[in-house]
């Protein structure tokens, strides 16, 4: 899951970034306002980190830019300002989530998580697709019940393809959601995790679409 | 008066001072009353008395001339005996006739002897009876008639008493009418002052805003005008302390939120051993910028609280100079830079040393901190028209003229900054700096392209100007 992290405390934001790593996301960081807007109006984030004392552009100005702009990435706003009305004003302009300073970073990966959850309209924590079972907090997959051991790339490669279960996703939208900044990807990254992916699960899980992309069936009703 | 003192209470003190004036103007008017009322009486009576004694000599001169005429027609004390006191006051009044040594006339309160030894004019006398008398004594031209009046001092004292009677008697009823009236007006003066304490009483610690009191007398006005301007005073003083925490406290927090991130990556590092020590080296610096800001922040406090009461002494701002550069020297080096110091001069100034150690090094510090490395930082000493100027020159990036208006607001970092500042050195500097009356400027440096920070302080008058300035001003470290 591929986060933007805006803040421009660069002790802090270094941790959050090391953390949130460590918890299974692709981090990229940026240290002020425009920056911040910028990437998140790329869309290439599947949720956003925004601090609000941002330099060049304050935080909330940046939030009511993107959401003025129709962008509806999760933002949650991490910062100092802790009084109500400060509350208030953040989660009316868009903030999906406010959360005051210090955060236990297992608290903030879960509430991004959540974050994203809902944007997909998913109540809880574990995706289902077929007999294939993901349980995001974990970071588990389970095929008819059996803990299936995959990497980092390949659990969220098939995440992205989880989430956007019946919709055909592009080698490059893949590539974007899979890798921060400053990797990089071999032209053949996506189709060897792919290729993995179908190994250890279910070869007809994945479905290529000949210069198109690829996508994860939505599996037929029992019924 | 000595009283007066020892009464605590307003209303009583005035009401005492009022009623004791007002019983010595009383004293005092009836002792005037009564000498003055004396005099004109005793002038009064006196006169009648010789007036009668006049007649008396006159009547008898008649009447020798009558008994010359007629030959004894009156046996001399036949009316005496029947004479009725025509008067109430008739008792009182008395006279003897003589003629050629013998009684010819009296009035029937008297003897026969003469009630005076003196033969002419006034006597008090007192008579075989224990009755005092105020006798006139005349005679007639020939000396043959001797006439004495008298008449009893007694109804001279009772007039006396009559007219002082009815002069003080309503003073001495009106004495506590007046009291009562004084104390009344007194503590209609004094309504005003009992409702603002009243008022004051009430009031809870946390009430600033002003007193209000209708229709307030001129005497109180002031008190109750100073009392609002330090309701005021203290209020500005209460906010301003509580945005301080509260900035503080908020301040505080992204600092203790990198730590807590840090520790937790360091834990969840596992077996990568260089990410965890990246993270730990970070926490602890966490830490230490944690630790400069409470610093930073207690300084401030500190400051805030004695800015007024600061003590003074003659310093050598160059050898202060000197110190501080050789403090902050070790970390320049790391960071590559050159701190340079250029201090020909002593430049005494009258501060505390303490304060402006703060204050340089704040300064200097600032300028190593938003320097890149390699940069150069020049701290300078000189004195110009009498006035001492520190100036400190970095070969920075300087500050655009938006951020140069916004230094020394609390907690102000100049955006895109990497540096981890408190954001309250600038506060610190222009607190120190309001302290001594001295003037910070901020400009472009002319002379390392960066940042230049002027604080120019006024010269007292003591400065001594001799060769061995710098030893003496050592001697203040």
């Amino acid at each position: 899951m591929r986060l933007l992290l805006a803040e421009d405390d660069p002790m802090l934001g270094d941790g959050l970034r090391a953390g949130l790593r460590q918890q299974g996301f692709q981090v990229d960081w940026v240290r002020d306002g425009l920056a911040a807007e910028r990437e998140i109006a790329s869309g290439d984030y599947q949720a956003a980190v925004l601090d609000l004392g941002l330099p060049q552009k304050d935080g909330l100005e940046v939030l009511q830019a993107l959401r003025r702009k129709k962008i509806t990435t999760p933002v949650l706003v991490l910062t100092a300002r802790d009084t109500v009305p400060d509350r208030i004003k953040g989660l009316d302009l868009g903030a999906d989530d406010y959360v005051i300073k210090p955060v236990d970073l297992f608290e903030l990966g879960a509430r991004l998580r959540s974050l994203v959850r809902r944007a997909h309209g998913l109540v809880q924590d574990v995706l289902n697709c077929g007999n294939v079972q993901m349980n995001l907090a974990a970071r588990q997959v389970l095929m008819d019940g059996q803990a299936v051991s995959l990497s980092t790339r390949e659990f969220d490669l098939l995440h992205a393809l989880m989430l956007n279960m019946g919709r055909v996703l592009s080698r490059e939208q893949l590539e974007q959601q899979l890798y921060s900044w400053g990797y990089e990807v071999e032209s053949n990254a996506i189709e060897v995790h792919i290729h993995h992916l179908r190994k250890k699960l279910r070869a007809d899980l994945i479905q290529t679409l000949r210069g198109v992309g690829y996508m994860l069936l939505r599996p037929k009703d029992p019924t | 008066m000595t009283l007066l003192p020892r009464l605590k209470s307003l209303q009583a003190r005035l009401l005492a001072l009022l009623l004791m004036m007002m019983a010595l103007v009383w004293l005092a008017a009836a002792v005037l009353t009564w000498i003055g009322t004396r005099h004109e009486l005793d002038e009064l009576l006196d006169g009648h008395l010789a007036q009668s004694a006049a007649l008396l000599v006159a009547q008898q001169t008649i009447q020798d001339q009558d008994q010359d005429d007629n030959q004894k027609s009156d046996p001399p004390g036949r009316h005496d005996d029947d004479a009725q006191p025509l008067h109430k006051y008739a008792p009182r009044v008395a006279f003897q006739v003589f003629h050629e040594g013998q009684l010819t006339l009296r009035s029937a309160n008297v003897g026969d002897t003469p009630m005076s030894t003196t033969l002419r004019g006034f006597e008090t006398v007192q008579l075989p009876d224990q009755s005092r008398w105020r006798v006139f004594a005349t005679q007639g031209n020939e000396g043959d008639v001797q006439v004495f009046v008298g008449e009893r001092t007694e109804s001279r004292h009772d007039i006396l008493w009559a007219v002082m009677t009815g002069v003080l008697t309503p003073l001495l009823y009106s004495l506590p009418l007046l009291g009562l009236v004084g104390w009344l007006a007194v503590r209609q003066a004094l309504a005003a002052l009992r409702q603002l304490s009243r008022l004051l009483a009430k009031r809870q610690p946390q009430a600033l805003d002003a007193v209000v009191l209708g229709d307030l007398p001129a005497e109180i006005e002031p008190v109750v005008q100073s009392l609002n301007a330090l309701f005021g005073r203290i209020g500005n003083m209460l906010s301003s302390e509580r945005r301080f925490t509260a900035d503080a406290a908020h301040e505080l927090r992204t600092p203790i939120a990198a730590i807590r991130i840090q520790a937790q990556v360091a834990l969840g590092a596992g077996g990568d051993i260089a990410e965890r020590d990246h993270a730990l080296g970070l926490t602890i610096e966490g830490c230490d910028r944690a630790a400069h800001l409470v610093e930073q922040l207690l300084t401030l406090s500190r400051l805030e609280a004695s800015s007024a009461s600061a003590p003074a002494g003659l310093v050598n701002l160059s050898a202060l100079a000197q110190r501080v550069a050789a403090d902050l020297a070790p970390t320049a080096l790391q960071n590559g830079q050159v701190l340079e110091l250029e201090a020909s001069v002593p430049g005494l100034i009258q501060v505390d040393d303490t304060l402006t150690c703060v204050l340089l090094r704040n300064l200097t510090d600032n300028a190593l901190r938003y320097s890149p490395p390699g940069a150069k930082v020049c701290l300078s000493v000189t004195t110009e028209d009498n006035r001492v100027l520190l100036q400190v020159d970095d070969s920075g990036p300087g500050l655009p003229d938006v951020d140069m208006a916004r230094l020394g607001e609390r907690f102000f970092r100049c955006m895109g900054t990497t540096q981890s500042g408190s954001g309250l050195g600038w506060s610190i500097v222009r607190r120190i700096a309001a302290v001594y009356q001295a003037e910070v400027k901020v400009c472009r440096s002319t002379l390392l392209g960066g940042l230049c920070v002027s604080v120019i302080w006024p010269v007292h008058a003591a400065q001594p100007v001799s060769n061995g300035v710098i030893d003496g001003g050592r001697r203040h470290l």
